[in-house]
């Protein structure tokens, strides 16, 4: 690039006119060791730009402590994650253990269902009517048995007519 | 996001983020520590990272309040960064030439210290980072007029200041 156009774009720098890749050419020009005398200062500002640039982080352990910085914060997720898992898992075994026991004890106070069953049907029906008849004769001994207290309420009543007609 | 993605991803920006920081501090041990903070609260808010544009204008930009509180905290204002010498061994220069630009290098960035903090702010994003003005703009929550103010003040000042040493040699 010749010394004119350098010229120009300079002044279009100090207006702020230039674009980044103007501004990028003006860089690439200074970089040289060829620079005329009056632009030796103007050299070594865009120099200094450049050489800033390559500033860096002077760590080698940085991203190592960054990373190592990071990682409790992961951590505490996963094992907030499985504590949670672990406290809702032990409430679901308590649950089950304890419905388990119940059923045993239920189990054992209630014998399970009758197991006879009778093949025959003719069998089948005198068990029946054996039961049946049990059943109607212990309703004949109530019946027996509240007649007696029937024969309280007559005689309540018949007290209570004569009651009326003395009256 | 994940780690591997972050390292891959985030963490390279860590020397931009450290000059940045290096601009405001001018201290390398404390510009480290910032952009340390700087990576841990980009970690613990990457959820929100999928709703910004431009990641790296985010760092930056938290890179900026965390070095600004950091002064606030060490209630001294530096201004003028250390500058530790460049190393600019070039075939095509003597040694003689070398040195002599080393030497107006480091007046350049005594100028450049001297800037007020916006001036200088602009001036490193553009100068330095090579960054666009709508990124300078997201980063520093300025609006593109100041921005261009504010760079076309700093590029004045260091004209001035260059064309005095060219009249009088100083």
């Amino acid at each position: 690039m010749d010394s004119k156009n350098i010229e120009a774009l300079l002044n279009k720098y100090w207006n702020c006119e230039t674009t980044l890749e103007e501004e990028q050419q003006l860089r690439d020009f200074f970089r040289n060791g060829n620079v005329p005398e009056q632009w030796k200062e103007t050299a070594a500002m865009f120099r200094y730009f450049e050489e800033n640039k390559k500033k860096s982080l002077n760590d080698v352990a940085f991203d190592h402590h960054i990373v190592a910085r990071m990682q409790p914060a992961t951590k505490g997720k996963t094992a907030r994650l499985f504590y949670n898992t672990m406290r809702i898992a032990a409430g679901v075994t308590v649950l089950l253990t304890a419905t388990w026991f119940i059923r045993r004890e239920v189990r054992k106070d209630i014998p399970q269902e009758v197991v006879d069953t009778y093949d025959d049907p003719k069998l089948a029906f005198e068990e029946t009517k054996k039961a049946l008849m049990m059943i109607s004769k212990g309703f004949g001994t109530a019946e027996s048995q509240a007649k007696k207290i029937n024969m309280f309420n007559e005689a309540q009543e018949e007290i209570q007519r004569k009651k009326d007609t003395k009256l | 996001m994940n780690i591997e993605s972050f390292q891959n991803r985030v963490l390279p920006a860590k020397n931009k983020l450290f000059r940045f920081a290096l601009r405001f501090l001018g201290n390398e041990e404390e510009a480290k520590d910032v952009v340390q903070e700087v990576f841990i609260r980009v970690w613990n808010g990457r959820e929100q990272m999928n709703e910004v544009q431009n990641w790296e204008a985010w760092c930056m930009r938290i890179t900026k309040n965390l070095s600004l509180d950091r002064i606030r905290t060490l209630s001294r204002k530096q201004t003028h960064p250390l500058e530790d010498g460049y190393d600019i061994r070039q075939e095509s220069l003597s040694p003689h030439e070398s040195t002599e630009i080393q030497e107006s290098m480091n007046r350049i960035g005594q100028y450049i210290a001297a800037l007020p903090e916006k001036q200088r702010q602009v001036m490193h994003l553009r100068d330095v980072e090579g960054y666009s003005y709508n990124e300078i703009c997201e980063i520093l929550e300025l609006d593109m007029n100041q921005v261009k103010v504010n760079l076309f003040r700093a590029r004045q000042a260091v004209r001035e200041k260059l064309m005095k040493i060219n009249a009088y040699g100083l």
